[in-house]
């Protein structure tokens, strides 16, 4: 036998066993009918919106049909634009600060853990814990008196306040994933505790920093209940927008769609982008 | 000048009650490479992490070239470190991760280039400069952390079970390299390890740690000839040696049920100064061979066969069992009864059966 | 340095030896660099959140109606009999433990269930996830708004015309179920929360196991039951905890779908304060509604937060 003839009978079986068919799998379909249910309402969300109100208000639900702007102009026309500065605005500043005082305290917490770390962090936890309506009251009372009302920085340190908790016990979790070696490495290095932090963990950990972001964002976005009560006007964030144009708008079906479409829209898009990021956050690290 | 000395240094772990090194004595020469080892818990690394300062020395102290290390901070210590998993810096590559303490220090890019390259061509790692750490094999990696040591030209060097990662070959393919890089360098080395064929094979001098307490800091054919307790005999050397207690007679001790193993005068004398009726005895297995007659009569057991030698695990009577080295083409069989003798230059070591202390 | 004399001690004896010298001072002062990041975070939230409560603690021995100027008066605890003699602040409470609880265990099955179906690899996997987790991530007015209008409504609404062809015709759902309508919203806002969560054990568990179990013998079912399950315990815990703390805040879906009503038929407690607060303008009662509501959450919560750290503690440690 020819070493041509060895090589070609050791090669050929490998190339047959390349191509594998991909067995149907059945549950895959039940998934997608599921899944395509949940997101069903969306969907019609942003559907209607594109309707005239005429196809919008129908018995029957229209599928088809001829698609116009027409409605989001209008929404534009009854001064959305404030309040998607105000929303954008509250998110970013209070987002920004959630960062600025949590990293450091989940990093102290991270640390050598001491009786008193859990302490605290049961202090954080605890803090979420309390029903918010508890505070609305006094909280409207020192928020009119400090003449913050209807001031879009009240909403952000109160917005600052609710995600604080959820961020440190995220970014804790980050931190912890950390090696411990890596700061000694650092010490022995020369590095101060400050420079080693900067240099070697923060890299390590801005995945777990930037998906709590997103988590706070999607908080700070949504959140209804400080605002309705805080706000008034100027400071009007998007969830207040769209709960105030249904007072007036009540009856037209598409337009309230695409008010609705420009309050949701923004974060939907931000968690689709950040998926990954996203789910990180919210299982703590534990899928990577 | 780089010394070490240890005077009576202790550290306790916080919430522990037990002391994790215990009154610890070395004094460690400028230029040595000094090897910890003893069995997890006896403190080794510990006493290494104290010298970096990772630990706090909670009693005695440490000095480094004749000044008290207690209270500075690793960072001003001028050592360098090799951890077990390396410790690279995930981000940074391969000449950033050495080049680091450099920057830290204000040495210029063009400087710390030089001295990167430098330490990369001892080590062999000029090809992976702009890599980083996930895209290297254990191997690279081990020489990266080796690489970001040499870099500094420290004072001292510690070593914290570098090669424990590494697959059996390389690692003592690694071994040599590491000995012979320190020999080179001259720097004061302090290398733990549990691995006592690391210890025996690197070190100038070899401190046996158990329970954080120092059991002998001597050179490797010191602690193979004389050690110091039947601690120190069972750990050096491979495989271990036999340590039987047995009872004494008139002119030596009985081994198992019908043989005897006759002792030297001067060690007859001690024993009946010591006042025992049992001591406990250690002969290494390279010093026991085969003999037609006399000598003990063992049972075969089981024969490993290595190639170039064979050991053959064997008992004698009650409890007593004796591991002799053997030619592998003249190896007994299984359950065969043959006869152990004493090597003509073989040395039987005398120790206490309670508190293992050498007696002869 | 001290010089120790060789004395022959105990260990005992020396172990306390050297933590009776030990210098608290030092200790101090390192533990303050140390924690010290973290005070910034922890000021803010006890001025933030304490400090409105202590207030709320005040006010709740008041009886202070803003609509009546100058009636402010100390009553000490007559508001809290009020508050528990109240028929519908019960009625309220037991809504609202419904609404918790029943949402909790929907939304953890159904996330389950859905968490199981995306651990399989199928073609568009990643598509079906991104699709099930947007209820989630729409502002809870907006999703409210789209059930209680497009999908709810007697006319209009998707669910009666998917339901037509099997006799269900203009059902008012809103008006006829009230609660279940907003349990409905609710349930398909959290289920994305809690299949996340489940998926996160199921993916983080060990594929060696079940190749174990499989060699011993067992099928899927017996497979799931006893050794899938016991993993996911503790990322089902912390669903539910979460989720039971979240939604004891729910006020959006409410405040959009129902306004608490008919009536009250499905108000929840923060609906029920924020009417008497803000519409009824009672003070003094809200006030000890909401601190009988901190009560009650901080009792259940101090149950949840120990069995969250037990949980997850453990699993940082074996990291």
């Amino acid at each position: 036998m020819t070493t041509t003839d060895v090589q070609k009978s050791v090669e050929a079986p490998v190339q047959k066993s390349k191509v594998k068919r991909r067995k149907f799998d059945p549950w895959g379909a039940v998934a997608w009918i599921v899944g395509l249910g949940f997101f069903f309402p969306v969907f019609w969300m942003v559907l209607t919106a594109f309707k005239h109100e005429v196809d919008a208000y129908t018995t029957t639900p229209k599928f088809f049909f001829v698609p116009t702007l027409d409605e989001f102009k209008a929404v534009f026309d009854q001064g959305v634009g404030t309040a998607l500065l105000n929303s954008l605005f509250a998110t970013t500043v209070s987002t920004i600060l959630v960062l600025a005082l949590g990293v450091p305290a989940a990093f102290a917490l991270s640390l050598r853990p001491v009786r008193k770390t859990q302490d605290a962090l049961f202090f954080f936890m605890s803090t979420k814990m309390l029903p918010v309506v508890a505070a609305i009251i006094p909280l409207y009372v020192i928020v009119s008196n400090i003449g913050l009302l209807d001031n879009i920085w009240a909403l952000i340190i109160l917005y600052t306040s609710m995600n604080l908790p959820i961020a440190v016990w995220m970014m804790r979790s980050f931190f912890l994933e950390v090696p411990g070696e890596l700061l000694e490495a650092a010490s022995l290095d020369g590095a101060s505790t400050w420079r080693a932090v900067r240099e070697v963990i923060l890299p390590l950990v801005s995945p777990g920093i930037a998906a709590t972001a997103l988590i706070c964002v999607i908080f700070a976005w949504n959140e209804f209940f400080f605002a309705v009560n805080l706000t008034a006007v100027q400071a009007q964030t998007m969830p207040v927008f769209l709960v105030g144009f249904i007072a007036g708008e009540g009856l037209y079906w598409a337009k309230l769609c695409a008010a609705a479409t420009m309050a949701a829209l923004p974060v939907v898009l931000a968690g689709w982008v950040a998926q990954n990021k996203l789910v990180r956050g919210l299982s703590f690290g534990a899928i990577k | 000048m780089a010394t070490i000395t240890y005077k009576e240094a202790s550290c306790i772990y916080e919430g522990s009650d037990k002391l994790a090194v215990d009154s610890l004595n070395l004094d460690i020469e400028d230029g040595e490479f000094v090897v910890l080892v003893g069995p997890s818990g006896s403190g080794k690394s510990t006493a290494l992490r104290m010298l970096a300062g990772l630990e706090d020395i909670d009693e005695g102290g440490i000095e480094i070239g004749g000044k008290d290390m207690v209270g500075v901070s690793p960072k001003d210590r001028d050592i360098a470190m090799v951890f077990q998993n390396y410790a690279l810096y995930p981000n940074k590559t391969v000449a950033e991760n050495m080049g680091f303490a450099l920057k830290l220090r204000g040495v210029s890019a063009a400087e710390r280039r030089k001295k990167v390259e430098e330490a990369a061509k001892v080590l062999d790692l000029e090809q992976f400069l702009d890599r980083k750490p996930a895209k290297l094999s254990g191997g690279q990696r081990q020489r990266v952390a080796m690489g970001r040591a040499i870099v500094r030209e420290p004072q001292v060097f510690c070593m914290d079970e570098p090669l424990s990662n590494l697959d059996a070959k390389l690692r003592v393919q690694t071994r040599t390299q590491i000995a012979a890089l320190q020999r080179r360098l001259g720097t004061t080395t302090v290398y733990v390890t549990h691995d006592q064929v690391e210890a025996m094979t690197m070190g100038d001098r070899v401190a046996v740690l158990r329970d954080g307490k120092l059991q002998q800091f001597a050179s490797p054919n010191e602690l193979y000839d004389n050690p110091v307790n039947a601690f120190v005999a069972g750990f050096i050397g491979s495989p271990a040696m036999n340590l039987v207690t047995v009872p004494i007679t008139a002119d030596g001790v009985r081994v198992g049920d019908n043989s005897s193993l006759e002792l030297e005068r001067d060690q007859l004398t001690r024993l009946h100064d010591a006042g025992l009726a049992e001591v406990t005895i250690g002969i290494r297995p390279e010093q026991l061979e085969m003999a037609d007659s006399g000598g003990i009569e063992v049972v075969v057991d089981l024969v490993e066969d290595l190639g170039s030698e064979a050991y053959v695990y064997t008992h004698a009577g009650s409890g007593i069992q004796l591991v002799a080295r053997s030619n592998p083409r003249t190896a007994p069989k299984l359950a065969e009864t043959v006869r152990l003798r004493k090597h003509p230059d073989g040395v039987v070591h005398l120790f206490k059966p309670d508190t293992g202390e050498r007696i002869g | 340095m001290t010089t120790i004399e060789r004395q022959d001690l105990t260990e005992a004896e020396h172990v306390a030896r050297i933590k009776k010298a030990q210098d608290p001072g030092v200790s101090r002062a390192e533990g303050w660099r140390l924690r010290g990041p973290l005070l910034p975070a922890l000021i803010f939230m006890i001025v933030v959140t304490q400090i409105p409560f202590l207030f709320t603690l005040y006010y709740s021995t008041l009886s202070w109606n803003l609509v009546r100027p100058g009636s402010r008066k100390f009553v000490g605890l007559q508001n809290y009999i009020d508050v528990v003699g109240d028929s519908t602040f019960w009625q309220v409470a037991i809504n609202t433990v419904l609404m918790i609880v029943i949402t909790v265990l929907v939304s953890v099955v159904l996330g389950l269930l859905l968490a199981l179906l995306l651990d399989r690899v199928f073609l568009g996997r990643g598509v079906v996830r991104t699709l099930l987790i947007t209820p989630f991530l729409v502002t809870p007015v907006a999703g409210a708004l789209m059930w209680k209008t497009a999908m709810l409504d007697p006319v209009f609404g998707i669910v009666n015309w998917v339901l037509s062809p099997f006799g269900v015709h203009n059902v008012d759902w809103v008006s006829r179920f009230p609660l279940t309508s907003v349990m409905i919203n609710l349930v398909w806002q959290w289920t994305p929360f809690m299949m996340l969560l489940i998926l996160a054990g199921l993916q983080s568990m060990p594929k060696d196991i079940l190749e174990a179990g499989r060699v011993d013998g067992a099928g899927a079912f017996q497979l799931f039951r006893e050794l899938t399950l016991s993993h996911l315990r503790r990322f089902i815990e912390l669903g539910t905890v979460l989720g039971a703390v979240y939604l004891v805040n729910t006020f959006d879906a409410v405040y959009m779908m129902t306004q608490g009503g008919p009536g009250t038929a499905s108000a929840n407690l923060p609906f029920y304060i924020y009417q008497r607060a803000f519409l009824g303008f009672d003070i003094g009662q809200a006030a000890a509604m909401g601190v009988i509501v901190v009560i009650f959450t901080m009792v259940i919560a101090s149950f949840a937060l120990r069995l969250i750290f037990k949980s997850f503690s453990g699993k940082e440690e074996a990291a």
